[in-house]
């Protein structure tokens, strides 16, 4: 496991000490996020800046409120992200488990092709995907802010890593007791991939919660807002108010933080899958 | 466990969907309005105003935040899903005209009891006249005036504001001198050197014409575009303005201050002064500009226009009448400061009483409008890049004229069509079927040690499982990546929406501009910098803090890795709002930091040399800790017998760091790489949503660069050239990679 060493004790204080110094640094923009989030204007805009406001105010909050529809925003990001998550879930793990347990003439190609495409820019799909939505008439709807994410190559690369180390012989005793396939993938696969869906199932929520380029284009009404674009909003052309962005970024950033608090170690083990393995 | 979350989240899924409001059941009319940022908001109280005269109207109104507002009409008017009615900018008329996406208002007009033509500010009503026809009316006008502090200019001796340039000269003048003197800091003038229209504005005052001869060229008369670089640039060589351009420094304050005690601004700064700086008042007033030739400014502002789509437009009509009387311009400017344009509305008592207005009267009287041509944003954009350098320095005014003229020369060639080109079907079905052939040669002939023995097998099965990704892929995905490889041989751009038949193969124009486009030189520079800095630091950073956190008396090793890691997960849109506040010139807190050991501040974002780093910083911060994970992992699989008997043969830490874990974190390191590379050749939205690429260029990434052309300018062509050209130079640097990682493991054998 860990390093075999003896340290002084005079290391170990330094390592500490080395460590809580660099968390500080980094979670420091955060704590200054909320801190600001909670100032008037008059407190932001001073010399000497204070780290816990002298006078709290929830003015920006109640601003906020104000500015924009944001419970409506906050509904259309839960709905993007939950139904992100479960589509490519599924999607992605059938096609891994094509691609890891069963055999197709051209198959090892077939997935090169795919990881090929991994280094193409995004942002050279966008335009074509938009015009094909188009054409399917699906802008302006979830189906058309979800689908074309769902089937992702990242996806069924981890999945399919982590299958691969499935010992073959578990399948073949569940084919030779008769099961079909379909019963092997959600009986066997599926719970045995537990931990590698769960990393995924954050992923995909966390990703598609921050998105911002795709549904900015995709949901012209501001009804079907989500949030990230909504925060992009409320940044005024020539003049900023710093306290209310603080605010709304509070807003978008809380929720996936508790999400990845409440799930941290599935997220952190399945990142950690995908680097070490092959 | 896991079913039950499954059905938890379909359940709450499907009572959202079901929870969406039913518009459909509404008997009202519905129409749409959008508007730009905070007006987007604001317009809702017109809007209520329009409902209560018309009770079955149900208006809607929609911001758009300003950043996007460009490639979200665009893609608004190609997707059909434009709105009735919406807010555009004068500069954006042409373009949008030209995708035949606006209504005529000249029949609405002739009926019109109320809405007279002569009623609007001349130089306003010229952007909304595009081929003899009425596109749109003004909703408000906002031309550039001087503001100054009185209390400053008349300590150095200037009781009125200067008339002409050489007073305007000799008044900053007089003012450094004073800050000299009284050894106070600042400048006499903030003028920004990225900035068109200031430019222009001086350019105009010197007497020039844009398109002077009637034709597409020349751009610029050559001799006053010359006397107003010399001009504006002498105030930066006598030291009477900085060269930081503004974006993030806080005009107001400096104002206060006496920082910078004159500054041009449009009518916005007005209600900001009276509003954030009350205890200014009396100590500063504005001005018209100071005339050479003559005392021109620019006029911005925008109309409300009326789509082609709309399917209400006598209800349209109606709307955009309603908001142009006088006593409604009246309201809008109390509602959102914005200065009417029409004349009648400037008698209300707000507007005619309000001392610091009565500048921006006269001047809307002398203002000129670029023209309306749809190339104009390009051209614009173009003027700006030009400026800059001359202000620094680098380029003569003389080179910079001749910069702009092949700078416009391209834009403008790229709208004049190449007749009689191949069809361009035939070619596409041509290359198609080529690409098809390819693929099939792949899976025929391709890679051998692909083709695993076991794999011949069939089982059918295999389809159902394959089938469901590899169609979405294929649809959106593949066939999109194709279609963008056949676009970057056209000249696909905004023509092309109106017109589709415009669209002709170009061969590889394309790709031959690109590679005498200096500009996409500077972002291929800035995005393998952005790669050979930032890689390395995130790999320093986040190998340091996984064996660091890999010693084993280390505890709350799980608080420690969450702290580094939450960076990774926060939206980009947050985290730059962060970071542009602790960037901040004047209240980011970095500067203060910096103040408080006795370093000056900078203007982190906006200085040349410190925006491309200060977004590395950044970048690296949001992503060290997804590769300190992986690394971790790594580190912990290493078996510890490998530890334990370099320890018996007495190596010590180093020398195990050395000989043990590096090496048996080659494969992990490797992957690490490759990855990030590509992440950091892909750089966007940090630069996108901070600096816009500015200054100078100096943060335009390829991929910014790319994304400008397709979704800003919709040059569609173009933009699918720079993605094929970002694509190939991705592949050599894999490629790269795994040819050293082969050589390395070829050595340890």
């Amino acid at each position: 496991m860990s390093m075999v060493s003896t340290a002084s004790k005079w290391q170990k204080t330094g390592f500490l000490v080395f460590l809580c110094v660099s968390v500080c640094c980094t979670l420091f923009p955060f704590v200054w996020m909320v801190s600001t989030s909670f100032k008037s204007p008059a407190e932001i805009f001073t010399q000497t800046p204070t780290f816990i406001p002298a006078q709290p105010t929830l003015d920006n909050f109640r601003n906020l409120l104000k500015a924009a529809n944001l419970g409506r925003s906050f509904l259309n990001s839960l709905v993007f992200a939950c139904g992100m998550t479960v589509l490519s879930l599924m999607c992605n793990a059938m096609a891994a488990y094509g691609f890891a347990k069963l055999s197709f003439p051209g198959r090892e190609k077939l997935f090169a092709l795919l990881l090929l495409t991994m280094m193409v820019p995004g942002q050279v799909t966008m335009m074509p995907v938009f015009l094909i939505l188009k054409t399917l008439g699906l802008l302006n709807t979830f189906t058309g802010l979800i689908v074309p994410g769902v089937a992702s190559v990242f996806g069924i690369f981890m999945l399919r890593q982590f299958m691969r180390d499935i010992p073959e012989e578990i399948l073949e005793a569940a084919r030779i007791d008769g099961c079909s396939e379909f019963r092997i993938f959600f009986s066997i696969m599926f719970p045995l991939c537990r931990p590698i869906l769960a990393t995924l199932a954050i992923f995909s929520f966390i990703g598609a919660w921050n998105e911002f380029f795709w549904p900015l284009i995709i949901m012209l009404r501001e009804d079907m807002q989500t949030l990230p674009v909504a925060l992009a909003n409320l940044n005024g052309q020539f003049n900023t108010d710093w306290g209310l962005l603080m605010a709304g970024s509070v807003l978008v950033v809380v929720p996936v933080i508790l999400v990845f608090l409440l799930a941290q170690k599935h997220y952190i083990k399945g990142i950690a899958a995908g680097g070490v393995k092959e | 466990m896991k079913k039950n979350a499954l059905i938890l989240v379909l359940t709450l899924l499907c009572l959202l969907i079901a929870a969406q409001p039913a518009f459909s059941s509404e008997p009202e009319v519905r129409l749409n309005v959008w508007a730009m940022g905070n007006e987007g908001i604001l317009i809702r109280n017109m809007a209520d105003r329009f409902e209560a005269l018309n009770p079955n109207v149900r208006i809607i109104t929609q911001s758009i935040p300003w950043a996007a507002a460009h490639e979200k009409l665009v893609t608004g008017v190609i997707g059909g899903m434009a709105p009735d009615i919406c807010q555009l900018g004068t500069t954006w008329m042409a373009e949008f005209k030209s995708m035949d996406a606006l209504e005529p208002l000249d029949s609405h007009l002739q009926k019109s009891s109320f809405v007279k033509i002569e009623d609007f500010f001349e130089s306003a009503l010229s952007s909304t006249f595009l081929d003899e026809k009425r596109f749109g009316l003004p909703w408000y006008v906002d031309t550039r005036v001087f503001f100054y502090r009185t209390d400053i200019a008349s300590a150095a001796g200037f009781s009125e504001f200067p008339k002409t340039w050489n007073e305007l000269k000799a008044l900053a003048t007089a003012i450094m001198k004073n800050k000299a003197r009284d050894n106070s800091p600042g400048f006499a003038i903030s003028l920004p050197t990225n900035d068109w229209q200031i430019f222009l504005m001086f350019f105009w005052q010197a007497g020039g014409q844009i398109f002077p001869e009637g034709g597409l060229s020349p751009l610029l008369t050559a001799k006053p575009a010359i006397e107003a670089f010399e001009f504006m640039r002498s105030f930066f060589n006598e030291n009477l303005a900085s060269l930081t351009s503004g974006r993030d420094m806080d005009l107001l304050t400096a104002f206060e201050t006496g920082f910078f005690p004159l500054f041009v601004a449009g009518p916005w700064m007005v209600s900001s002064l009276d509003m954030s700086k009350p205890q200014l008042a009396g100590s500063w007033t504005t001005a018209p500009m100071p005339a050479n030739q003559s005392g021109a400014s620019f006029i911005g502002g925008s109309n409300l226009v009326m789509f082609k789509s709309s399917k209400n437009k006598e209800l349209a009509w109606k709307f955009i009448e309603f908001m142009m009387t006088a006593e409604n311009q009246t309201a809008w400017y109390e509602v959102s400061k914005n200065l009417p344009a029409v004349r009648e509305a400037w008698n209300a008592p707000a507007l005619a009483e309000n001392p610091h207005l009565k500048a921006f009267r006269r001047q809307l009287e002398n203002a000129v409008a670029p023209p309306t041509i749809p190339e104009w944003e390009q051209i614009a954009n173009a003027i700006s890049d030009v400026v800059e350098p001359v202000m620094h320095g680098k380029r003569t005014a003389e080179e910079a004229l001749s910069d702009i003229s092949t700078k416009a020369g391209i834009v403008l060639h790229r709208a004049v069509k190449s007749e009689g080109a191949t069809s361009l079907w035939t070619l596409a079905l041509g290359l198609a079927a080529g690409v098809i052939m390819l693929l099939l040669a792949f899976f025929r002939w391709g890679p051998k040690e692909l083709d695993n023995i076991s794999n011949r097998r069939f089982q059918p099965v295999a389809v159902i499982f394959v089938l469901p990704a590899v169609f979405l892929l294929a649809t959106f995905l593949f066939i999109p990546i194709v279609a963008s490889w056949f676009a970057s041989f056209t000249n696909w751009d905004m023509y092309g929406i109106s017109n589709p038949s415009s669209v002709v193969w170009v061969g590889f124009d394309n790709y031959r501009q690109l590679f005498s486009d200096p500009v996409f030189w500077i972002s291929l520079r800035n995005s393998l910098l952005f790669t050979f800095i930032g890689v390395p630091l995130n790999l320093i950073c986040s190998l340091l803090m996984a064996l660091v956190l890999n010693r084993e008396f280390i505890r709350f090793k799980a608080l420690f890795r969450i702290g580094f890691f939450i960076p990774c997960i926060t939206t980009m849109v947050a985290v730059a709002v962060i970071w542009r506040w602790l960037y901040n010139p004047e209240f980011g807190l970095l500067n203060m930091a910096l103040g408080w050991v006795g370093i000056s501040g900078q203007n982190w974002l906006s200085n040349q040399w410190l925006a491309l780093p200060s977004l590395i910083i950044m970048a690296v911060w949001k992503g060290f800790g997804y590769n300190m994970i992986i690394f971790i992992a790594a580190l912990q699989s290493v078996p510890d017998v490998l530890y334990e008997s370099a320890e018996i043969d007495g190596a010590n830490d180093r020398q195990q760091f050395w000989h043990i874990t590096l090496p048996m974190l080659r494969q992990t390191t490797f992957f690490v790489v490759i990855m990030t590379s590509i992440g950091f050749l892909q750089f966007f939205a940090e630069p996108y949503i901070m600096t816009g690429g500015g200054p100078l260029n100096q943060t335009m990434s390829v991929v910014l660069y790319m994304y400008n052309h397709g979704f800003k300018f919709y040059n569609l062509g173009y933009a699918s050239s720079i993605a094929y050209v970002l694509f190939a130079l991705i592949l050599c640097f894999t490629l790269i990679q795994s040819i050293i990682k082969k050589r390395l493991e070829g050595a340890k054998k």
